[in-house]
Order: C-alpha cells, then structure tokens, then sequence
C-alpha cells in the first residue's frame, strides 16, 4: 500500500457510493419528468432509492448471517450433516460451556454496575469542581484505545516477576513494597476474573460519566438548593433525590454496557486467552470455531446462545422506542 | 461553614484519586515507550527519573588482541559503549561471585594473571606468560546507569517491525469505512424519518434489533459469500472494498440509528414547506438537511472512526495478514504473541496505535460526547 | 454450465501435468548443476503464503524467498499470524486460503485436508522427497493424509525441521560451579539437585505462546515418554490406542512436574512456568546473575536468545539423556513445519521446488543463531553458521530412532488444544491424574 495507490483507494471508495446516490435521483427527476405515469411518480419510487442500499446491506451483513447460524448449530462440524439438537445436548454437559456461563454472568453482574456506579459518581464529583472538564478528559480518554491497546497497558500493569526479582508490573510493585509476595494476577481463579473485568470498567466507567453528566444537567437547580435548604447532606441529596431523578438514564446506560460485556472477546484473547477459568461464551465460541480444525456446530451454538441472552434487552429496546415515537 | 471546606477537599480528593487510578495504567505505557530497552526489561517505569543500579555481563578480547610491552602482555579495551553513561561500581569473574572486587581495585585470577577495572568501563588484563585464551573472559559489573530517554524504539517500531505501513493499512481501512456508511445511512435516516413507504416501522424495529446483534457470527457465513462474489469476478476474497463494506454492515445500525434520532428531530415545518414549494425529497436532503446535520455527522464519524481504528475482529478476518494489508490492532497482537515481553516493541507499538484515536478525541471531544450522548437519552 | 467449466477445467488439468513434468525435468537438471537456483520466468504471478512464522523468522524467511523472487521475477508474500490455527481453518472454510501454507503440525494439516482444502503434491514430488530426504519414508508418511473423501494423497512437504531432545546451557556458568554435562537421566536429576542445594536455580520454563500457551510441556511430555516406555507405547499413545490418562501417561506428566512444580528447580517458581514466555524464558541463562542453569527446548530456541550471544562460546546444548538402566536407547523427538498448497498455480509449484534446492536451505543456514535444519541430503553442511548447528543437522541426519513430537500428530483439538490447555492448568496446580482425565475425555467428545 503506498500513499498514491491509498489515495486513490480511498477516492474511488467513495466516489462510488455517492455517484450511486446523485445519479440514481438525477435519473429518476428526468425520467418522471418525460413520463408522467402513475407509476413512476417520484414519490412513490423514491423511498426505494433511499434505502436500497442501507436495506440490501442489513440483510446481507446482518440478516443472513444470524440464520445461517442458526442453521449450523443444527449441524456437524464441517456444517454438512444434519445432527438435530445433538451439539445442545453436549453444550449442556460440557463443563467448559459451564464455566463460560459462569463467568459471563459473573460479568453482566459486576462490569455494568460498577462502571455505572463509578461513572455517575465521578460526573456529580467533577460537575462541582473547577478542574471537573479535565478531569473528565481522563477518564474519558480509555474509551478511544482500542481493546488490544487497553491489552498491552494492563498486561504490563499485570506483569509478574519471580520474588527478588525487581518487579516491572505496577501492581506487583506495590504489592511488594506492602510486604507481601509478588502474584501472577492472570493465573488466580476468580480473582483473575476481576481483574479482566476491570480492564472493561476503566473502559466503561467514561462511557457512563458523559452520559450522566449530561443528564445531571437536566435535574432542577432549584430542587437541590431547597433539600439544601433543608439541611439535607450531599449523601442524602445524592441518594434520594438524584439516583431516582436519574433512574432512566441508569437503565439506557446498564443496557448499553451489558450488552458489550455479553459479547467480550477481545480483552480476554489478549490476556488470557480463557486460560485459568477465565473463559467467556464469545473467546470459547471464537475457539470452537477455528481451533484444532473447527466445529462450525459447536461454535455457532455458542454464538446463538450469546444472542438469546441479548434478545431480551433487544424486545425492551423496540418498545421503549415504541414509546418514545409515541410520546 | 468549616463541613462544607471538609467536604470540598474530601471531593477534590476523591476526584483526584479517580484520575491517578484511571491515568497510571496509559501514563506508565508512554513513559515506558521512551526508555532505553534494556532498563524497560529490568526496572518499573516509576524509577525512569532515577539512576539504576545494573548487573551485565561483558566479554573481555581474545588472545589475538595481546599487546607486548617490556616483556609483559596485556590486553587492554572498554567493555561498555563509547556513548554509554554508565558508571561502574564492582565486578566480579565468577557467576558465583559478581561483586567480589570494588571497581579499580586489582582482581588475581588463579593463573596469576590481574586483571584491573575503572569507572568508564575501561580494562587491562596483564599476565607474565602470553595469553593463549580463544573465548573471551567474562566479566560481571554492576553500575550505575543514569536515566535515559530515546526514540529509538520508535525508530524500531515505526521502520522495522511494520508498524509504520500498518498505520497506513489502517488509514485505508478506516476512512471510507466510515464515510461510505455515512453517505447510505443519513438517506436511510432521512427515509425513515421523513418519507412514507410501506414497511417503513418494521424496518425501524429492524435497525433497533440489529443493534444487539454479535458481530462475531456474522463473520463465516460473510466470508463465504465473499468468496463467492470474488471468484465471479476472479478476484480475492479478501480486499480493502470487502473490508469497507463488512464495516459499513456492521456499523450500519448504529449510524442509522443515531442520524435518524438527529434529522428527526429537526422541525417538521421546514420540511413540510419546502414539499409545498415543489422542491423533491432529494433536493431537501441536499439542501436542507446536509447543512443542518453537519454536527450529527461529525458525532458519527468520529464513533464511527474510532470504532474501526480499534477493531481487530474484521480486520483480523477480512484482511489477508500480510505486510500490505494488516491494521494496526492485527500488527499489535502480532507483535504481543511474538515479542512475548520484549516491551519496548508492544508498549511503543501500543502508543503508536493509540495516536490518531487519541488525537481525534481531544480535538473533537465535544462531538464525539453529543454523539454518544444523542445515542442514548435522546433515544 | 456446470459442464463447460469442468471440461476447461480437464484442459486445465492436462496442461498442469506437461507442465509440471517440465518443471520436474528443469528441478532434476538444476540440482545435477549444483549450485545456485535458477527458475523459469514468472514475472507477474504472485504466490501468497501464510504461516506461524513471526520475528524473526519472517524475515530470514523473507531472504530465502527474495532468491526466489530474483530468479524468478515472481511476487511472493509471506504473512505470519499469531493464530495461524485458526486463520488457516478461517480461510479455507470460507474459500480464500493463500497458495501456499506453512503448518507447524502435521495433525493441522490433516484437518485442512480432510476439509479438502489441500491439492496434492504429486508422484513426482513425493519420488524427490523419498530419494532426497534422510529417512525419506518417515516424512513422506508424516506429509500424507485422508482428503474430503477419505482418499490418502502427499499433501505436505517438510521444510525446516528441528530437533526437540536438547538442554541448553552456558559453558561458563558450568565451569564457574563445576558442573559437568550429564550423559544419563540419572545423572540429569542428582545435577538438578545439586543446583537447587548449591544455591542456584536449575531450570527455566516458560510455556506462554499466545494462543499456542502451553505446547513447550507437551514436548517436555513427549520426551519423557519416550526415555520411559518403548517407541511402540509412544506410538499407542499418540494414537489414543493406549488412553490419555494410563498411568504411564500420569507418571510421565508427574516426572515433568517434579522439575516443573518444584519451586525450587525453576526460575521464578512454578508459578511463573505457565506466564512466562516461551521465547523469554531461556534468556534466564544469560542473565547477570543467572536465572537459571538449563534450558530444555528444540534446536530452533537460539534465534531467541538475547542479541550478540555466540553458539559454542555464550552457549551449548547437549542431549536430553536417557536412562542408562532402562534399554531404550538414544531416541530423538524432532518437530518440523510443512508446506501444503492450499490454492494452486504455477508459481506455487515452483515454489515448493525451490524449497528443495539446496540454495533455498542453504540462504537460512548461514544466518547466525537461526537454528534452520533439514533432512535434505542435498545440502553443503559447512554452511552453516556454526559447528554447534552442523552437530545438530549431523543428529537429523544420522536419525534412525526418530519419532515426530506426538501432540502435532494428535488430532488438533487434543495436540493442538486440550493438551496444552491440560499442561497449563497441570502447572497452575491441578493434578496430573486430573489434568488427564480431562485430555482423555476431550478425545473420547470427538471420537
């Protein structure tokens, strides 16, 4: 790839996509204006244009996909040979798939609360301080580092050395200079677990903070300065009167991260690679899939699965929309 | 009055402690990525600023060195580099005994032979009887290396290990990755928003649901039918359009789903005046909607951009992993399988993939915060 | 449709085989002429190859492959991948494999070629390999395998191979201690304890590879097995004939941990063999002070070892030793990768000839401390770069008990999954009767 042939790339790329639009519309102006039928009345025809590409798109990258998954988790390894639920039948003895669920859940339950919790705690914080913005910065800033990125920085934060060896891991570090014995973090059931997860929390938490942030503005001046008024503590004004005011934003917030946590793949690749009990439904799926030769029925059941888990905030999701058109 | 003092300092605090825990892990990576590579290897990033001390080991010349002089032969060099700052303070001959002499002091081997030692590295080994060694005798130190700062893994980095065509495998990725989808979803939105057609609530519903779905069981049967569109038009499977299209499907959605929520919600009178005026949908969307919704989609390009900088998923499986095409977050994890812990290679590596996202974030750092703000209480 | 396309593709077929004669006649001629490959010209085609080879390996592979592109004009590009296991599989299901594969395993290549993603090689290669191979008939057997209908054909051709059966040292850490190179098992365990009461840590292991974690037990295993029981019960073994969790397999796996589990015997302790990396734990012998005495790992291990260190003066090998009372012999395990087509064209075939010229193996000798190894007897040993290196080709050479490491010959989702996945967690701590139970039911689920 050099720089002309990059430009030209990217050039083409686009001129493509947008002649398909400036000329689909010139066409159908003249045309319409030649002809004046009913049928090609330009209202009517229009839509269509509009949305052929993003329709035929959808389908082709998202629509076909899930139900050809579906289909193979019907089948053998090689996708050939029609086993009915067999590949369930062994999901559900298989005590890695077991532990895959485990930690998943174990996930859901801690990564979206606490990113949550520190997200809404760090914008009431910085809201009230003048350095609040650059501080926000901050802890905004891990959302724009990829997870691979966010791999490397907290491996070497993770990283283990034999005692008496000079640490170079920050953690083990300052383990070390508490008096205690240096650990190899990622080899400690369960509590390697909170570890992976916090890597997604110190992602999360910025996440959580802008949109808090945004909507603590939405609260009433007048409503905080009154419980003031009344001699209330920041404690009490901030347990009872701006948790319930932010409840809805609590709940778009624990949707969006739940479901990022439910398809977590990345992070634990990089780190652990499912090692140590530390595997999820998406790297053991990624593993069945295209490891030792592949099992496009086993992975493909894995997938299904982690999609049943996100149909239900998917039906909430459509109906709050619903609501929402409707208001 | 002295609570409310309290309880401000007890804020500033607890928010400083928040930024200190939240900034350590990426400030250590950045200070790491400028230290010399061999003191990264041995010492935390936190005493970067202060001399270490370093045990090495050096390998003095071989007999074919020997110099005469009034009957007596030495050999005579410098074990460390001529820009080295290091300074040492004992050496030892043996593994077993490292620190045995304090430096300049006279070391006598067992074949009588001496061997002496100054700060700069400088040596003389003297012996009575030629010396007949073919390997080079070992010598142990430990110094005192001052800090050092230097661009070479850089240099290493961005020219040796690939990284620098990487970025630009990536900047072709990520731009028309994001504007193609830009382009098909503002008129998606704009039909969906604005125009009456059959089917038009259900796809809305579609668009929600596709939301939440996996990415990663999308992928085979893609790269399936990939394969077959490429060998109808005996090209490959796997190439920088493929790619483009791949993130613009599965970033549809969303894009969709954020412009829509914006042109929406722009007021339906101008609109509905301009239909009356005889101007087409087409003509609308060009002239009015486009100018309106510039800060929208500077919202969706940056998330959009951000999240196909740091993807590695479609790159890893859309992208042959060869030099030409590999992206950056391919590249690094390359490199974090094969240089095991060689960090100077992955924390620089690291920062260098961290550049442009970072960069766009604090340029555009408003935008990027409405975009996900408008995504989800506006929604 | 369907018929025009089949009958273009006989004509194909046929043009293929004149050409291929061809070329053979042209490779027959080129090594009588010993001395640099000459090619056909291929200016304008391109063979893409990918493999598990990453730094620094890509880039001596990349000085083999520009002859290559020199005499030839054609494009080659070589990609490696981390997770080559499951790329390879990726693109073949999905029909966009590169031309040609390098495999680290026979038993991966198996797996491609039962999905019917690799062409066959051809009688003639075959011929080539049996005449021109030391003990040709182990590695034309290594490289065959059951296609999508269950038919055997010579899908794989070996280039670079290693031997696995030797203990790196520093001659100077031995001389400073006094320490004499063992000759027997027995003599390998009382130096072992020796190290540990002198104050010195005996042992580096590390089995982190990224996603392969774990596969440098496996070889420690395989090793072991073969100085404890005969060649046929490694034969049964590897063959799942005799199972997984036999207690001649758990007392093999305990006899690794008692170096491995033993705190005292390896650097870092136990708890580090599992988190370090493979290609950082042998930098442990060159450290100041040392880490560790021994480093037990194949004969590609030099090209990890820290820049500017000499064979045969910073470090030597000597042979993992055997048993001086059991009867076995001297055995040695070796690995070795191989190249499969995996899309065909002209210039791939004439590729893989290439990497039968001796120049081809000859290039990659000479680089220092890259540890390249081949059975091809065509080869001028004194290229390579030092005599520790001729010593380890003589071994390949001279090879009569040799066995292929067993895990790259399991099927992969043991060999190249539960096993390494089993040594990890064997290392972590589960027990070995455990860890085997578990190896033994993962075959039993895809039997």
């Amino acid at each position: 790839m050099t720089t002309t042939s990059f430009f030209l790339y990217v050039f083409l790329g686009i001129v493509v996509c947008f002649s398909y639009f400036h000329l689909s519309n010139l066409a159908l102006d003249f045309f319409s204006q030649k002809n004046s039928n009913n049928f090609l009345k330009k209202s009517v025809l229009r839509p269509y244009i509009f949305i052929a590409p993003a329709v035929i798109i959808l389908v082709i990258f998202i629509l076909y996909p899930v139900v050809e998954t579906l289909r193979l988790s019907f089948f053998n390894k090689t996708g050939f040979e029609f086993v009915g639920i067999k590949n369930y039948i062994w999901a559900a003895k298989d005590p890695e798939f077991k532990r895959a669920i485990l930690n998943n859940l174990g996930w859901l339950l801690v990564v979206p609360t606490l990113s949550a919790f520190f997200g809404l705690v760090i914008a009431y914080l910085a809201d009230r301080l003048w350095w609040g913005t650059i501080a926000k910065s901050i802890i905004f800033m891990p959302m724009a580092i990829s997870f691979v990125g966010a791999g490397v920085i907290w491996k070497f934060v993770y990283d283990y050395r034999g005692p008496g060896d000079d640490q170079i891991g920050f953690l083990n570090a300052v383990v070390v200079s508490l008096g205690f014995e240096p650990q190899a973090w990622m080899t400690i059931p369960i509590w390697n677990n909170l570890f992976l997860m916090a890597i997604m929390i110190w992602i999360q938490t910025g996440l959580a903070m802008v949109i808090f942030s945004a909507a603590l503005r939405g609260i009433p001046k007048e409503m905080i300065e009154a419980a003031r008024i009344d001699g209330a503590s920041e404690f009490k004004i901030f347990t009872s009167i701006i948790i319930p005011y932010l409840e809805k934003t609590i709940l778009v917030i624990w949707t969006i991260i739940t479901i990022l946590v439910l398809k977590i793949f990345d992070i634990i690749l990089a780190m652990t690679n499912g090692q140590w009990n530390t595997e999820v439904l998406a790297n053991l799926m990624y593993d069945w899939m295209f490891r030792g030769g592949g099992d496009s029925g086993r992975g493909s059941l894995m997938a299904i699965v982690i999609m049943i888990g996100v149909i239900p905030i998917m039906i909430w999701n459509i109906r709050r929309h619903k609501e929402d058109e409707k208001s | 009055m002295n609570k409310n003092i309290l309880t401000k300092i007890t804020i500033h605090l607890l928010l400083l402690l928040f930024v200190v825990v939240w900034v350590l892990p990426t400030f250590g990576l950045f200070v790491s990525s400028f230290r010399d590579k061999d003191l990264l290897a041995t010492s935390g990033w936190w005493t970067t600023f202060k001399t270490n001390e370093v045990n090495e080991i050096y390998r003095t010349k071989t007999f074919e060195d020997q110099i005469e002089e009034n009957g007596k032969f030495f050999i005579k060099g410098n074990l460390l580099d001529k820009n080295s700052r290091k300074k040492i303070i004992s050496y030892g001959i043996s593994s077993k005994e490292m620190n045995k002499y304090k430096v300049n002091e006279k070391a006598i081997l067992k074949n009588k032979t001496q061997i002496e030692i100054s700060e700069n590295g400088e040596y003389q080994w003297k012996s009575e009887v030629p010396f007949k060694h073919k390997r080079g005798k070992r010598i142990f130190i430990t110094a005192l290396s001052p800090p050092k700062f230097t661009l070479e893994n850089y240099k290493e980095v961005l020219f040796k290990e690939g990284v620098g065509q990487a970025f630009l495998n990536t900047l072709t990725v990520a731009i028309p990755s994001t504007i193609i989808p830009l382009i098909i979803c503002s008129f998606f939105a704009y039909a969906l928003s604005w125009m009456k057609f059959r089917g038009r609530d259900t796809l809305f519903a579609l668009i929600v649901a596709s939301l939440v779905v996996p990415l990663q069981m999308c992928l085979i049967p893609l790269l399936s039918i990939y394969n077959d569109v490429g060998a109808l038009f005996n090209i490959g499977a796997k190439s920088y359009p493929g790619v483009w299209m791949a993130h613009t499907g599965f970033g549809l959605a969303s894009t969709t789903f954020l412009l829509r929520n914006f042109i929406k919600s722009l007021p339906s009178e101008m609109i509905e005046a301009a239909r009356v005026d005889g101007a087409t949908h087409y003509d609308i969307f060009l002239r009015i909607i486009i100018p309106l919704s510039v800060p929208a989609f500077a919202s969706v390009f940056i998330l959009q951009f951000l999240w196909v900088w740091n993807d590695l998923l479609v790159g890893l499986i859309f992208l042959d992993q060869v030099p030409s095409e590999i992206i950056l977050t391919a590249k690094l994890r390359e490199l974090l399988g094969s240089r095991g812990e060689n960090w100077e290679i992955l924390t620089t590596g690291a920062f260098v993939s961290m550049t442009v996202p970072l960069f766009i974030f604090f340029a555009l750092q408003r935008y990027f915060i409405r975009g996900l703000v408008a995504g989800s209480v506006k929604g | 449709m369907q018929k025009l396309f089949l009958s273009k593709g006989g004509k194909m077929k046929f043009f293929k085989i004149i050409l291929m004669v061809a070329i053979a006649n042209l490779f027959a001629l080129s090594n009588a002429i010993s001395g640099n490959y000459k090619g056909p010209d291929l200016s304008g085609e391109k063979v893409v190859i990918s493999g598990p080879w990453l730094a620094p390996q890509d880039e001596q592979f990349r000085k083999v492959i520009k002859a290559f592109t020199d005499a030839t004009g054609a494009t080659v590009e070589y990609g490696g991948s981390d997770s080559f296991e499951q790329q390879i599989i990726i693109d073949v299901k999905a029909g966009s494999p590169p031309n040609l594969a390098i495999f680290p395993q026979p038993g991966l290549a198996a797996n491609v070629a039962a999905l019917g993603g690799l062409t066959p090689l051809g009688n003639d290669m075959k011929n080539w390999v049996l005449k021109n191979y030391a003990a040709g008939q182990s590695w034309v057997d290594l490289g065959t395998y059951p296609d999508k209908n269950g038919k055997k054909d010579f899908f794989g051709f070996f280039y670079r191979v290693n031997v696995k059966s030797l203990v790196w040292y520093s001659p100077d850490n031995f001389s400073d201690n006094g320490y004499t190179v063992p000759k027997t098992m027995e003599e390998l365990i009382s130096l072992t304890e020796k190290m540990a009461s002198d104050g010195n840590t005996p042992w580096c292991i590390g089995l982190g590879s990224g996603d392969a974690t774990g596969w440098p037990a496996t070889d420690w295993m395989e090793d072991i097995m073969l100085r404890t029981h005969k060649p046929a019960v490694y034969d049964q073994w590897v063959t799942n004939e005799m199972p997984f969790n036999d207690k001649r397999v758990i007392e093999a796996m305990d006899f690794f941990g008692s170096f491995a589990k033993n705190d005292k015997y390896v650097s870092g302790g136990s708890k580090a063999v599992a988190t370090t990396d493979f290609r950082d734990s042998p930098k442990g012998l060159f450290s100041s002070p040392p880490k560790c005495m021994m480093h037990r790992q194949a004969s590609f291990i030099p090209a990890f070892f820290p820049e500017g260190v000499k064979a045969g003066q910073d470090y030597d090998f000597f042979y993992f030793p055997s048993y001086s009372t059991k009867d076995l012999g001297n055995p040695v395990l070796g690995g070795g990768t191989l190249f499969a087509i995996t899309k065909d064209s002209k210039a791939t075939r004439e590729f893989l000839n290439y990497l039968g010229h001796p120049q081809s193996n000859e290039i990659w000798m000479a680089i220092d401390g890259s540890g390249f190894l081949n059975p091809n007897k065509l080869i001028d040993l004194s290229k390579h770069s030092s005599d520790t290196f001729r010593g380890l080709n003589q071994i390949l050479l001279n090879a009569t008990t040799f066995r292929f490491d067993g895990s790259d010959l399991m099927p992969g989702a043991i060999g190249a999954g539960s096993f390494w996945t089993g040594m990890v967690d064997y290392t972590s701590g589960k027990s070995a009767k455990e860890v085997a139970d578990k190896i033994q039911a993962s075959w039993d689920a895809i039997k």
